[in-house]
């Protein structure tokens, strides 16, 4: 096929068509402390962000999403921004920083970097009240 | 013709790549036909009888006169012509409709007499080939629709009936054989790109007698019926595209070798990629045998689309995802009545350059897309 540009940036075309850190097949595949999800297949898009949590610090993660090219450059992107923070780094990370890692996402399409910040929050919120001792969520 | 070398083109049902005969003529059409068909010089006249060459040949295609064709900019301008005549008035339409059909009816209806109903004979997304409703054709006369007098002070409108039938034929045109007069239709819509001619001309066809309220005003163009300089060159580009069809019959064609090779992908995905489903009916009569239609389980179509797009296959697909505002195509919704059905669909229509090996290039790289995005889903397979 000729050289054509995308309507995505370079970077989201390289992180749709090899996407990291998903989580292929069965999710107990992956030991996971937390797991966020967002959206609803009938509105077509759902993600999920698994995390494992190590002194702190998000040591692994991974992701499924049923949704779009951005979607799913969406979540790879969030993948690796948060892989090695801390939850409070990582909670920090907001649909901007998806955007801009990404290179601008069509504006249409910036709400797929919206639900992944959203599925990471919910991990962590999620992680901190599953913790003995957590008093707030 | 192949557009782009190694691109698998399998989008015919929302613009046919235009045919080489097409350009030629609008090329030739360009230098010699530049006159304003309307003027009353040479140039001009010459201009004009390749329009009416035109017409004549949409006329003959559809078992209509050559007077019962509007040229317009398109099929969504014909639709909003017939849609807005009957301004006020009843006007009930198949859920499959064109949005330029059910917008249009949401905007503009009534509760008056006479009734219009808009059914499109085949449907873009599926195929689907409907059947039109039986309507109530007795007279009728107390409609200020009926008043319009020509020039002369003659009634415009003689068939004066409690109901009027118009088909969006866009699709249908080319695949299948058609006669607006068996089919019984007062109004029909036709557009250019679909069959290979240039983007921006349709035609619309109405029945001699029936009411009829031009769009756009001011001029005498079309017999008073559609203002605005004629686009000889497009209409020329049709007509090089309708002189096609009537040369080669082209509907023998697409019933023939265009719906083997949709039946041959139809079959192939059904036994080799898991959670297939088809949305088109194959049997003979029951879809145009260029489109096929297929729903992936837990794989979203815009990923689908776009996977085959970094391959060199085009496609399209029922799930439009912008804005957080997600609406599925609200044909297969009417169809299937689920949402993620519609949101993993895609779209595969042929036309006449299609080859088996479109086919088989698109087996080569459907079942490893469908597998990823089946194995990185948040919906189980297994739930379905």
């Amino acid at each position: 096929m000729e050289n054509q540009d995308w309507i995505y940036s370079e970077t989201v075309k390289e992180h749709f068509l090899n996407p990291r850190n998903y989580l292929m097949g069965d999710e107990s595949a992956f030991d996971y402390d937390a797991v966020g999800q967002v959206g609803n297949p009938v509105c077509g898009d759902q993600m999920r962000m698994y995390i494992k949590v190590t002194d702190g610090k998000i040591s692994d993660i991974r992701w499924k999403t049923y949704g779009c090219a951005s979607a799913i450059a969406s979540t790879s992107a969030l993948s690796e921004l948060a892989k090695g923070k801390t939850l409070d780094e990582a909670l920090k990370i907001d649909a901007e920083a998806i955007d801009d890692y990404l290179g601008k996402l069509p504006k249409h399409k910036f709400h797929c970097s919206v639900l992944g910040h959203d599925a990471l929050r919910e991990a962590i919120e999620k992680y901190r009240t599953s913790q003995p001792g957590s008093a707030k969520s | 013709m192949r557009y782009n070398r190694g691109m698998v083109y399998l989008d015919y049902a929302a613009t046919a790549p235009m045919l080489d005969e097409v350009r030629e003529a609008m090329y030739e059409a360009e230098q010699r036909y530049f006159a304003n068909a309307s003027a009353l010089h040479t140039p001009g006249h010459l201009a004009m009888n390749e329009i009416e060459k035109a017409r004549g040949l949409l006329a003959e295609l559809i078992g209509a006169e050559p007077e019962e064709i509007i040229f317009t900019s398109g099929a969504s301008e014909a639709n909003n012509t017939v849609i807005r005549t009957f301004e006020g008035c009843e006007i009930e339409t198949s859920p499959l409709e064109h949005h330029s059909i059910i917008e249009t009816a949401e905007r503009y209806r009534g509760e008056a007499l006479p009734k219009l109903y808009s059914y499109m004979l085949a449907n873009n997304e599926t195929g689907e080939i409907l059947d039109l409703p039986e309507i109530d054709r007795s007279e009728f006369s107390g409609s200020p629709l009926f008043e319009v007098v020509t020039d002369w002070g003659k009634p415009l409108v003689t068939d004066r009936r409690k109901a009027y039938l118009h088909s969006d034929l866009t699709q249908a045109l080319g695949k299948i054989s058609l006669n607006v007069k068996e089919l019984g239709l007062d109004y029909a819509t036709f557009s250019a790109h679909k069959i290979g001619g240039p983007i921006g001309v349709g035609a619309l066809y109405v029945r001699k007698n029936v009411p009829f309220k031009p769009l756009i005003i001011g001029g005498n163009q079309e017999g008073k019926r559609r203002g605005g300089t004629y686009n000889t060159v497009g209409i020329i580009g049709f007509g090089a595209a309708l002189e096609k069809l009537k040369q080669e019959r082209t509907w023998e064609k697409y019933d023939t070798e265009v719906r083997a090779l949709r039946d041959e992908l139809a079959k192939r995905i059904l036994t080799e990629v898991a959670g297939s489903s088809l949305n088109t009916d194959l049997t003979p009569g029951k879809s145009l045998p260029n489109i096929l239609n297929v729903s992936f389980v837990a794989a979203e179509g815009e990923s689908i689309q776009l996977y085959l797009d970094a391959e060199g296959i085009v496609v399209s697909t029922g799930s439009a995802c912008a804005s957080g505002d997600t609406k599925p195509s609200h044909v297969l919704m009417a169809k299937t009545g689920d949402a993620e059905v519609a949101h993993s669909s895609v779209r595969f229509s042929f036309g006449l350059d299609s080859t088996a090996a479109d086919v088989e290039k698109v087996m080569s790289v459907l079942p490893r897309v469908i597998n990823l995005l089946q194995n990185i889903s948040t919906v189980k397979m297994e739930d379905k």
